[in-house]
This record gives C-alpha cells, structure tokens and sequence, in this order.
C-alpha cells in the first residue's frame, strides 16, 4: 500500500516535472550542437540498428546496488568519486565520462537512502550534463527536494535512472553517439569498481558472478567506443584502458547449462523461472586482478594519472 | 504585394502563436511511463522504457514488430509491464527471445488471454530480444516498462 502511494506521488511529480520543468532547449531555445571532438564522418558509425542492439542496460548501478544490499554490505561514501574538481573538467570527452561516473554514485546512494548525501553529486551532475547541454533532462530542483526530505524513493530512483536514459536516447537520436558511448563507459567502470572492491572483502557467489559476466558485457562496450577510438588521444587511451580490463577476463570461463523454463501464473501475472543457467568460472587471482586493473582505469579517469 | 506580406505575417505569427500549444497537446509519453510504472505494483525499481509507435500491419505483410536487445542477468527478477497509449487502436504485447527462442508472452495466442505484466526470473546472463507488437496486427501507441523486482 506504501508502496503504491509512493509510486502515485512519482506519477504526480513526474507530471508536474514535465509541466513545470525548464524546456527552453527542448522547445528550441537558443543552443547550439556542441562539438564532441569526433570530426563528423571520421568515425565509422555503428548503424542504429546495432546501437540499439548494444546499449540497453549495459550498466546498471541500481541492479548491482540491489545485491550489495542483498549481501547486507554496509554503505560506505569511500567508494565514491569525489566531486571536488569537477568544476576543473574542460573536455567533453572529461564531462560525459563523469557524467556517468557519478551518476552510477547517485544509483548506490539512492538505493542505500542515502539521500542526504546525494545533493553535492547531484549538483555536480548538474553542472556536467548543462556543460554537454543535456541538462534540460536533469530535474535537479526536483531531484534535489526529494533527496532533502528523504520523502519519496520510488520517485528519486525513477526520475534520476529515467534522466539518465533520456539524456542516452537523446545523444544517440542526436548523432552524439560518441558522448553517450563514454558516458554508459563512465557508468559501468564506476559499477565495476564497486562491485568489486566490495567482492575483495566478502565473499558472495552472487556478486562473484555478476564481476565475472561482465566478460559478455565487456566485449559489447568495447564496440560500442570502437568507431570512436581514434577521434582523439583521451578516446584512444580510453579503449587501450578498457582492451586491458578485458584482458584480464581471458581465463575467466562462462558456461551453460541447459534446461527448460517454467511458466506459471500467480497473481493474474505470467511468470517465468529461466531453468538454463550460466556459470562463471573465475579464481581468486583472477578476481583481484580484475579488480586491481578496473580500479586503476577508474584512477585515471578521475584523477588524469 | 504589400498585402500579400502583410497575410504571410499574419500567418506565420498565427503559426507562431499556435505552436507552443500544439506542442503541448501532443501525447505525453513521460506520463505514460510513469502511469505504467505504477502498474508495476510495489517492490519493484524502474530500469527502462521502451516507447512504442507502430502502423498497422499491410496486408499479406508481417506485424510490424519494435525490438530492443536487453541484457538481463544472472540472480534478478525482472517485471515487463505493457501500457497502451489513450486512443491506441491496438493493445501492446511483449516477447522474450532469447537467441531466437521464444521463452515468454504477455499474449497466449491459444487462449487469447493477454497480460499487462510478465515476469521473469532470470538464470542466465545474456543479451535477450525484447518484441513489442500490437495484437493482430493493430496500428497503436505504447509504451513497455522494465523494472526489477526487489
């Protein structure tokens, strides 16, 4: 019941959002495409159809918060990028790969309630996103008051993942493909950090396994920033950095096993329990090595060194 | 030639009048996202939205079908609710695929029994095929929601 009433109050406040909120670029204020640093035709574009195919839920800083949550791992703010400096990104290349860092950090705070914390990183996704003029997909007064009163968490979760997904459509259906390829890097490498440097500390089979499928996952982010790895050096250092955590997964093996689903209906709802399985095989060695590397990209990204 | 100008002004400021409202008045996707994740039902967080917008099957044609490619993953339960957009002739469906094989539908051709919702409780990490279509081949507007399940 709980539940549905705070789910009503996301409905109502994502209308008064769309109502209310400040749509002078997206009702063709005066703003101009922003150059990305990707000379158009330089970059062998991915056709949309195999974009599509790639992007959807890559990275999901919400999923891997639940299971940390689920492990009943405490929160800790060391995990998180710090947002002093921010101000000093120049790039746009800089700005959508912190764009997705801290909102993956907004994901883990939210999940965790952490709310009262969340406002100095929504401020700077704030800045971040008008600085790649996406910012009109960023609600920050609304996300900002719901972060304070610590009222609503549906509706914090569902307007903050809901922009990130817009801002992502609108960059692909805007031809700055380029921007949302580093910002969904930015989301995952974040994820993947915490993810784990939580697994060095606890041993969870469910949290082992979602570091060791990112094998699967690794490969498709690696198209994803292919057709843009020479557009310039920050985006070539980028990819070499990303090659290098994908090597570190060479022996991690994944395998299946078969079996069929089963379907039945509860509740009025259709419901599916997969019986075909897949199983990650993957050493302690190897788990620290994947963290250590992954830790070191997210360094760099951060910090330039 | 004046006069001429003079009803080109009028019209383009007419145009220019009439537009902000037009815009207004065109349907508004984000309150169907949000009206469809309330069906959802609790314990679940929202993930994505698909909207959909698809013409009537041509005769003799295939439905015209809306894929999206998905990874679903190992250990998460997922919810895929199905929303249609007012005044949509037809009503939305959704398929899993995965490599192909059809794993689930909210539509049961059979028994022609539609769901607003199907869940899935997923085994194995892997990039699955999400269909929408509109039953029998219907032009309509809609919008599919994914949300996990706490």
């Amino acid at each position: 019941m709980t539940g549905t009433i705070s789910k009503l109050v996301t409905v109502i406040l994502l209308m008064s959002v769309c109502a209310c909120g400040d749509n002078s670029a997206r009702q063709g204020g005066l703003s101009f495409p922003v150059a990305d640093s990707v000379p158009a035709g330089e970059a062998v574009k991915l056709s949309d159809e195999a974009v599509a195919d790639i992007v959807q839920n890559i990275a999901s800083p919400v999923e891997i918060a639940a299971i940390l949550q689920s492990m009943e791992v405490p929160f800790s703010a060391e995990y998180l990028a710090p947002t002093q400096g921010a101000d000093r990104l120049t790039t746009n290349f800089q700005k959508a790969v912190m764009l997705g860092i801290y909102g993956a950090d907004l994901g883990y705070l939210n999940m965790y309630e952490k709310t009262g914390n969340s406002v100095d990183v929504l401020s700077t996704i704030k800045r971040l996103a008008d600085g790649l003029r996406v910012g009109q997909y960023f609600d920050f007064e609304t996300l900002k008051r719901l972060s304070v009163s610590k009222s609503n968490l549906d509706s914090l979760l569902f307007i903050s993942v809901n922009s990130y997904n817009q801002i992502d459509e609108y960059l692909r259906d805007n031809n700055r493909g380029s921007i949302s390829a580093l910002m969904i890097a930015g989301v995952w490498i974040e994820g993947q950090y915490l993810a784990s440097q939580v697994a060095l500390g606890n041993h969870d089979e469910v949290l082992r396994d979602r570091i060791g499928e990112q094998k699967i996952i690794l490969g498709d982010l690696l198209m994803l920033l292919r057709p843009y790895r020479e557009s310039s050096a920050e985006y070539t250092s980028l990819y070499n950095m990303m090659e290098t955590i994908a090597g570190t997964y060479r022996d991690v093996r994944i395998t299946y096993r078969l079996g069929e689903p089963e379907t039945v209906e509860q509740d009025g709802r259709l419901v599916m329990v997969q019986h075909e399985e897949s199983i990650v095989e993957m050493s302690d060695d190897q788990l620290a090595e994947i963290a250590a590397i992954s830790k070191d990209v997210r360094t760099k990204l951060i910090y330039g060194k | 030639m004046a006069n001429k100008m003079k009803s080109r002004f009028v019209i383009i400021s007419i145009a220019l009048l009439l537009l902000p409202s037009m815009m207004q008045g065109q349907p508004a996707t984000d309150d169907l996202v949000s009206s469809c994740v309330l069906t959802a039902g609790d314990n679940t967080t929202y993930l994505k939205d698909f909207r959909v917008q698809l013409p009537a099957a041509a005769a003799n044609a295939a439905t015209p079908v809306y894929k999206a490619n998905m990874y679903l993953m190992k250990n998460m339960k997922y919810r895929f609710s199905v929303c249609d957009a007012p005044g949509s002739k037809g009503e939305l469906t959704i398929t899993i695929y995965d490599q192909g094989k059809q794993l689930i539908s909210s539509f049961n051709k059979s028994t022609g029994k539609k769901y607003g919702s199907i869940d899935f409780i997923c085994n194995k990490t892997g990039l699955y095929t999400l269909w929408y279509d509109f039953m029998n081949g219907e032009q309509g507007s809609g919008v599919g929601v994914v949300c996990m399940i706490k």
